[in-house]
């Protein structure tokens, strides 16, 4: 079957038969040899192209803290002519799209990051970071008086960014890890797939996340150790709460009128992540997604290259073919998430624990519900 | 002795039709593909030529050929070109090489399919070059025939209704216009059948309006003006995507030119006396053809239904009968012909590709990956052409049109103006629904799920067509002049013929 004409929601995809699967260790995602394909290529070039973001979002907490005007924060601190023509003609990473997925982080505000951002601490921190800055600049010492939240604001912000590139750190190390894996046979299926990512987000989730910088010649811990943030509540959850479910609503993708309230007021019903985008427009000029499909076709491994040229117009719709293996590799990392954070074992005999497993399973399956679930069969490759 | 030019241009598409037929053996469809491309390849070199001895600024017919036939009958082959011919002439080669170019060597039938489509664009040629009125409706109905067959042969699904209704109504045309011709010999007594304003001059004002309003009918079956456009929207709809292109751009101009040459040119006390009432009718004309548009689902139906709305124009200007509004009528003919065969190229492509013309079907086709993104950008353009945008060669034809019409029948030109806005209205309904939003070509209810649709791609040489009439539109549009400098002197003699009957003497002074 070709890639035309995937109906959206294929019989299979109930809620019931989602939940069931979810509790009896399955995956959301079909098992066929052409999702292992796509899944595991698809990874391999988002972890490429995770690697430049998260150094680039590391390199920007570093060196570009509170800089009001960071025009060559996507230059990583080389800043040579050559580097600023290929900046200028993109022939880069498009680390845009890497700021698409921090505002949302920041705005949508979800897990213990955000918690503590609005915390007593943190802004006592500010306050410090603040004193010492604008010591000796004095476009601060002007602006803070006058709107004593924007510094704030800003330093939230570079925090979200410096944290968001140490979870990019962490993903794109197992990204291509597990294409690795595949290419010596040690993964062949879906399942090995999701229990990959899986073990690897289990592994990782009590990683510190930290963030400290140099002011005025002192150190300041943005994120202290005692804040006890950790890899996967208070930043990798956050970050598929706002990026794969919530999104936002951007022109091109999704006809909305605010005032007709087409858009929900309450932004915990936001409806537009990645799990929900349309592969369809991609590549409209200006879409944060078209260009995250930019930089993985930059960065396709050639089987998968291969794949997409037999399949509908070949190189001229690989970009809305990699959207769709991309969606359905995030339904593959959402489903590992939830593998990874049932409050019990799976096979517990208490009926407590089971009906405990059976309502977070049941609320997750409520968050996808509505979800791009055509996705999930084996048609269409 | 000078080189028949005229003679020869008649002789290349004829004599190809005729090789075509006598063609040995059966030839391979893109044998008589590529045979019927160069003939009319070189039909529009030779047309273009035709611009070398040709002075655009003098008044009368130029390059006159003329030989005895039946002459005991009157019919003299006698050919002569002026601006309007001429402009007519070499739109007619753009479009017939268009339609040629577009059309599939997967026709069934291809070396009649192609024989026809070469006769149809030598017979068109030969009724804008003929100089004698008997020869013109030899021509006139020589173009018949082979555009009936091709919509019966080669249309669509009602393609047997849609042709005899065509037959039906141009066959009433041609009668009405072969009565006003016998008529106009018969009641003044000269059997000489040469385009002479003199010649009716000789009759009394009834006799010139009776004949004249034969005239006025036949052309405005063919053109069409309501209420005789009926058969056009049918037409249309079932004729295949290169006879759509033939008949908007090239076929209708044939009423047109008739309303000008023969309307006027023959009868223009009596075209001075209607000329109100025709402007009221072409703001009718004009009113209707656009609110039918806006009524359509078909893609086809509402770019004939504007056509009937953009015709209107024409006999808006050509009743006004200005020095500035007849060059008008003739800039309409032209960028008519250009902007309504590039919407029929493109709907063409639309409906290859998606097998529906659909507009509640149709949604998203701009998608630049899955879609018809440059077809899409195409029809964009000819949209803003059509609906009168500055730099395309509609705003130079409506606002030559209005400003030449408006001091003569302000309420007509203003009413007239209206349409004009409701070509952007019905255009953009067509543009929003077919190329904007997502990509889908089912119905989309809120209740069913979207599909990821994959439409065939379109490769760029097929498009190529299509890019060349919006360059051409450009081009028209950027530099009227070069148009005008052709047209004029023919244009400006066609709209002091009244003075200069009024000089000469009174109407029925010379039979009285």
């Amino acid at each position: 079957m070709t890639l035309a004409n995937d109906p959206l929601s294929p019989s299979g995809t109930s809620p019931e038969a989602l939940i069931e699967a979810l509790l009896a260790g399955e995956t959301l995602l079909a098992e066929s040899p052409n999702h292992v394909l796509q899944v595991v290529g698809v990874l391999q070039s988002y972890g490429d192209v995770l690697d430049a973001y998260s150094n680039n979002l590391i390199y920007q907490g570093e060196h570009q803290f509170l800089n009001l005007f960071p025009i060559y924060r996507y230059l990583d601190g080389r800043v040579t002519p050559g580097r600023l023509w290929k900046h200028l003609i993109h022939d880069r990473i498009n680390f845009e799209y890497a700021e698409y997925c921090q505002k949302a982080m920041l705005w949508h505000g979800t897990g213990g990051l955000d918690a503590y951002l609005d915390s007593a601490a943190f802004l006592t921190t500010c306050e410090r970071v603040i004193a010492l800055k604008r010591r000796r600049d004095p476009i601060l010492a002007l602006l803070h008086p006058l709107f004593p939240e924007f510094i704030v604001e800003q330093i939230r912000s570079i925090t979200t960014i410096h944290a968001l590139g140490q979870f990019w750190r962490v993903m794109s190390d197992l990204f291509l890890d597990l294409a690795a894996a595949w290419r010596r046979g040690q993964v062949g299926s879906i399942a090995a797939v999701v229990a990959f990512i899986r073990d690897g987000l289990v592994a990782a989730a009590a990683n510190p996340i930290t963030y400290s910088v140099e002011v005025g010649g002192e150190t300041i811990r943005i994120l202290p150790p005692e804040a006890r943030l950790t890899f996967l509540a208070d930043v990798a959850v956050p970050y598929v709460e706002a990026v794969f479910l919530r999104g936002m609503p951007f022109l091109g993708t999704v006809s909305f009128n605010a005032q007709a309230w087409a858009i929900p007021h309450d932004q915990e019903q936001f409806r537009y992540g990645a799990l929900f985008a349309d592969p369809l427009p991609v590549m409209g000029a200006g879409i944060p997604p078209s260009l995250l499909m930019q930089d993985m076709f930059r960065h396709l491994p050639e089987e998968l290259h291969d794949w997409y040229r037999s399949q509908g117009r070949g190189d001229g719709d690989v970009h809305v073919k990699i959207c769709m293996s991309f969606q359905k590799s995030m339904f593959c990392v959402t489903n590992a998430a939830i593998a990874g954070t049932f409050p019990h074992p799976l096979d517990s005999s208490d009926p407590g624990q089971a009906e405990a497993n059976r309502a977070y399973a049941e609320a997750w399956v409520g968050r996808l519900m509505g979800a791009r679930l055509d996705a999930l069969p084996a048609c269409g490759g | 002795m000078s080189l028949p030019m005229l003679s020869i241009l008649l002789l290349i598409s004829f004599a190809g039709a005729l090789a075509l037929i006598l063609w040995p053996g059966v030839p391979c469809p893109e044998t008589s593909k590529r045979f019927s491309l160069v003939t009319l390849a070189a039909q529009l070199l030779w047309s273009c030529a035709l611009l070398i001895p040709f002075d655009g600024h003098l008044a009368g017919m130029q390059l006159q050929e003329q030989a005895s036939w039946l002459g005991s009958l009157g019919l003299d082959y006698r050919l002569g070109l002026d601006g309007l011919a001429l402009s007519l002439v070499l739109i007619n080669g753009i479009l017939s090489l268009v339609a040629a170019a577009v059309s599939s060597t997967g026709t069934p039938r291809p070396r009649l399919y192609f024989a026809l489509l070469l006769i149809i664009s030598a017979a068109v040629n030969g009724a804008f070059l003929a100089e004698n009125t008997l020869l013109f409706f030899l021509f006139y109905e020589l173009e018949l025939i082979p555009l009936w067959l091709l919509i019966a042969i080669w249309g669509g699904r009602n393609r047997a209704y849609a042709a005899t209704k065509f037959l039906i109504f141009t066959a009433v045309s041609g009668v009405l216009i072969l009565v006003a011709f016998l008529g106009l010999a018969l009641a003044s007594g000269d059997l000489d059948f040469s385009i002479l304003p003199d010649q009716a001059r000789q009759l009394g004002l009834g006799t010139q309006l009776a004949l004249m309003a034969a005239l006025v009918v036949g052309f405005g079956i063919k053109i069409p003006l309501f209420p005789f456009h009926s058969w056009l929207p049918d037409a249309h709809t079932e004729a295949s995507t290169p006879i759509s292109v033939l008949l908007a751009g090239v076929l209708l101009k044939l009423g047109t030119y008739g309303l000008l040459r023969f309307c006027l040119g023959l009868f223009p006390d009596a075209w001075a006396l209607m000329s109100p009432y025709l402007a009221g009718w072409a703001a009718v004309s004009v009113l209707f053809g656009s609110l039918a548009a806006i009524a359509q689902t078909d893609m086809k139906r509402m770019v004939a239904y504007s056509s009937v709305g953009h015709m209107g124009y024409v006999l808006l200007a050509t009743a006004a009968a200005t020095p500035v509004s007849l060059l008008g009528a003739l800039f309409q003919m032209i960028a008519h012909g250009l902007i309504s065969g590039l919407m029929f190229l493109l709907v063409g492509v639309v409906y290859s590709a998606t097998g529906t013309r659909d507009l509640t079907v149709l949604r998203g086709l701009m998608n630049p990956q899955r879609g018809l993104p440059l077809t899409g950008s195409l029809m964009v353009l000819a949209v803003m052409a059509s609906a009168g945008i500055p730099g395309m060669a509609g705003f130079v034809a409506e606002f030559m049109i209005f400003r030449g019409s408006l001091l003569t029948f302000p309420l007509a030109t203003l009413l007239s103006m209206v349409g004009s806005g409701l070509t952007a209205v019905y255009f953009l309904l067509l543009v929003n629904r077919v190329f904007f939003g997502r990509l889908a070509v089912t119905p989309v209810r809120p209740d069913s799920p979207t599909h990821n649709v994959l439409l065939p791609a379109v490769p760029l040489i097929h498009q190529l067509p299509a890019m060349a009439l919006a360059l051409v539109v450009f081009v028209v549009g950027l530099w009227p002049q070069g148009l005008a400098d052709l047209a004029v002197g023919s244009t400006t003699a066609l709209s002091t013929l009244p003075q200069q009957m009024a000089l000469a003497g009174r109407p029925g002074e010379a039979a009285g």
